[in-house]
This record gives structure tokens, sequence and C-alpha cells, in this order.
């Protein structure tokens, strides 16, 4: 490699690392939690069976699931101010994001609150405690170990997805990697730093998907 | 203490309690036994309300519930109602997240509000009460059957219950661990704790129970003291029952 390609691998490397810390992580972070309190409610809805609300996130996860996520994110940030909505593009990324996790992870969650014995809250109930206490106290906690891989899965998953949102101006990570090449003319260079950086990234998560997972399992014989 | 009138419960079209009545005065104990798909594990469960009774009436304590058909309980009534009873349980249903101590502070301090150490304070006493002093800090997968079942019996004591209901608490268990269980269960009776007790433990029955009631069809068979039922129950169907069991042990 000549010195002026690593000399744009070297300026261009801030630039990335800068848009990945303001952009790539900060909207997969929000829009995670966001979509997993989203997700848990779906969940509840839908293990409770709560009439109509059932029936909307039942519809919710349908369309959500059935689309793809390119398109949700144009209809939010192009379509909608054709009515009268209109968001500015990390606002339109955050919302779009936020449905596609919560219609994804409500099922993981889901899942993992009925994997929980039933003995669980009848134990809870017979010492007294309300749905909600049951909920809170004992059912949830178990649950939450179970879903760590799928939900840490999403996670990852979302990372990634989040270059998606260069289509709709947010000036995240493949954004800038984007608009260096364009003045450089360096495209393997510049997207195999963007890869590069997003898995430093991934692997990170990966590490600490494994320290939760000890954390939450030290009560457990498997 | 316990008063039941005309109980019925089905599920489905399967008529699982077939109108029971039945008494139980403070202080006393009372053993249910019957073949299995007698009702007796669902009349247990409806003295603390995890079963609905579809009709009849329940007067436990204070408190006092009648069923009508789908007709929304009295929430509060029911939490009050299962605040004042303890179960335990055939599997244990311990909380596999807490620790022994952490299971029997849980109640206190979820649902009674007392302050940790108080909680912390009344778990050590009745963990030590059922033999179980130095396992606190034990999760429940680390504990045999036996000392788990028995972390679930002072876990039911925690919020200091008028009632205990014991659902079976030794047929999970491994035969050398069956008498570990039936001390504590023991100990509580002599000390005048009311107890309501699902068991297939003939000599529990006959040595511990102040009532032996036994079921057969959602319907109960026999009842009154020990030496009657079990020795010379008055019908056809008990005394073949009788005779499985005996000629088992």
């Amino acid at each position: 490699m000549d010195d002026r390609k690593i000399q744009i691998v070297i300026d261009s490397l801030w630039p990335m690392i800068k848009a990945a810390l303001q952009y790539t992580i900060t909207l997969a972070l929000i829009s995670f939690v966001l979509g997993l309190i989203l997700a848990v409610l779906v969940a509840l809805v839908r293990v409770w069976k709560i009439p109509v609300l059932n029936q909307i996130a039942i519809f919710y996860v349908w369309v959500i699931r059935g689309t793809p996520l390119l398109v949700q994110l144009f209809i939010i940030f192009f379509g909608l101010p054709s009515v009268g909505i209109e968001f500015d593009p990390f606002p339109a990324a955050v919302i779009a994001f936020t449905l596609n996790m919560g219609a994804y992870n409500s099922e993981i969650v889901r899942a993992a609150i009925q994997s929980i014995s039933n003995g669980q809250w009848e134990a809870a109930y017979s010492l007294g405690m309300t749905r909600g206490q049951a909920l809170w106290r004992v059912i949830l906690p178990q649950a939450a170990r179970v879903s760590v891989p799928p939900l840490s899965n999403s996670f990852i998953s979302l990372v990634k997805d989040t270059s998606l949102a260069y289509t709709i101006t947010v000036v995240e990570l493949f954004q800038v990697a984007k608009q260096i090449t364009a003045t450089t003319y360096e495209p393997l260079l510049l997207y195999t730093e963007a890869a590069v950086i997003y898995l430093a990234i991934c692997t990170i998560l990966n590490a600490l998907q494994s320290v939760m997972e000890k954390r939450l399992s030290r009560f457990s014989a498997q | 203490m316990i008063e039941i009138r005309n109980l019925h419960k089905s599920f489905g079209s399967l008529q699982v309690l077939n109108g029971i009545d039945l008494s139980l005065e403070k202080g006393k104990v009372l053993v249910i036994i019957g073949p299995s798909g007698s009702g007796k594990t669902t009349l247990l469960r409806c003295l603390n309300l995890l079963e609905t009774p579809d009709a009849g009436s329940l007067q436990l304590g204070e408190t006092t519930l009648e069923f009508n058909g789908r007709r929304k309980m009295d929430k509060q009534k029911v939490l009050k109602l299962r605040q004042s009873t303890g179960m335990v349980f055939q599997s244990y249903n311990l909380f596999p997240h807490k620790t022994a101590l952490e299971n029997v502070m849980e109640a206190q301090i979820v649902v009674q509000k007392r302050d940790k150490e108080a909680a912390r304070k009344r778990s050590l006493e009745l963990l030590a009460k059922v033999g179980l002093s130095g396992k606190e800090d034990a999760y429940p997968h680390q504990l045999s059957g036996g000392q788990q079942q028995r972390v679930g019996i002072a876990r039911a004591l925690a919020t200091d219950p008028e009632v205990m209901l014991f659902d079976e608490p030794t047929s999970a268990l491994d035969p050398e661990l069956v008498g570990e269980v039936l001390k504590v269960m023991k100990e509580l009776a002599a000390e005048g704790m009311t107890m309501v007790v699902v068991t297939h433990e003939m000599k529990f029955a006959a040595e511990a129970a102040d009532k032996v009631v036994l079921m057969d069809g959602g319907v109960i068979l026999e009842q009154g003291p020990p030496q009657k039922v079990l020795q010379n129950p008055s019908s056809e169907r008990a005394s073949q029952f009788l005779n499985v069991l005996t000629s088992k042990e």
C-alpha cells in the first residue's frame, strides 16, 4: 500500500469513528432500549391475551416482520410528509428501528416468558403477590436470562442495519465512508475500513453478551 | 378456621369437585387422601384460589368468599386470602434465581413490606427451624430435593399464614429424603399450626392427622378421625383403596 492510501485510511479513521459514536451506536442503543420496552409490552399483551390489544399486537408484528426495513424507513421519512407528518432524519430512523426491534424482540420475550414454568407464577401467587409483582420479581428475571442470547443477536443485527439510515441522510458510519469515497475514489479501501469498524463494534458486543450470560446464569446448574 | 360449603369445580365437561362440605378447626391437621383424579389436589388449590371454584362458598379465617359461575372475584379479597395461607408444592417451585435465604425473604419484602433487616432475621430463624442453617446462600439447584422442600416450607411460613397447605409434598422425593420433610411437618403440627395435607403417606396420616378425608370422584367418601377412616372405613370403595395403598407399603 502506498503512502497516499495509508494517509487516506488514517485521515478517515476519526471521522468514521466519530460518526459511529455519534450516530451508529447512539441510534442502535436508543432504538434497542425503546424497542425492548415496546417488545415487553407487546409480549405481555399476547401472553395475557388482553382483548383488542392482542389483535392489534398480532397485526403490528405481522406487518413489521412482513415488510422490508428499508421500505419502512422510506415510508416514515419520505412517505409520511405527504400527509403532513414530517420527521428529521435521526428521529425518523429511531422510529423505524424501534418499531422493527419491538416486533422481532416481542417474539423473543414472549417465548422467554412462556418458557418459565407455570409453577413459578403459582408459587408467587400463593405468597400473595399480585400479577405485576410476580412478573417483575419472579418471571422477568428468569426470562431475561433465557433471552440474552437471542436479544444479543438482534442487537448485533441492529447495529449493522443502522447503515440503512444513510438512505435517509443520517450521517452515520457508512454515510461518512461513502462521502470520503466520493472525494478520494478509493471504494475498496474505505468500505473495508468501515467494515472493520462495524466488526470491532460487534466484537465488543459479543464480549458483553458473554459477560451478561455469566452474570445471569450464576443461579443455574446448566 | 376453614369452612367449605357445597364446593363445585369443573374443567370443561369434567366435573372435578362435586359438592364438597368440609370444616376444620384452628390448630388441627387435616389429611386428604384418595386415588389420583379424585379431586384432592384441586380441592387444596381451591383453598388459596389457584383454582377458582364454580359454585359454593369458602371461609378461611376472616375471609369469606361466595362463588358464582364466571363472576369476577374481588382482587383484594383474593390477595388477603392468599396471604393468610402458605402453600408447599409437590415440585417445590422455589425461585431458582434466588438463594435459599432470598426465597424466604421475598414475600416478606414484596408483599408484607417488612424492612430488609427484619425479613432477613425472620428468614434465618425459619431456615434454622427447618434444619437448614448454613445453607442460606445456596441456590435451589445446589440443594437436594428434601432440602429444597424444606426451603419451600420455610418460604410458605415466612408470611405468618394462618393455614399451611401441602400438595403432595413428598411425592417428588427420593424415599430416603421423605423422612426429613415429614419430620418438619410433624413439628409444625405439634406447634399447633393449622394444616391441610394432600399425601399418600399413610403413616403420616395415622400419626399426625386430627382428621382424615378420603376423596373419590370429586366427592368425600369418608371423613373422620384417622383410626376410623384408615382402619375401619364404612364403604366398600374406601376399603379397596386403602388395601391397595397398604399392600404397596
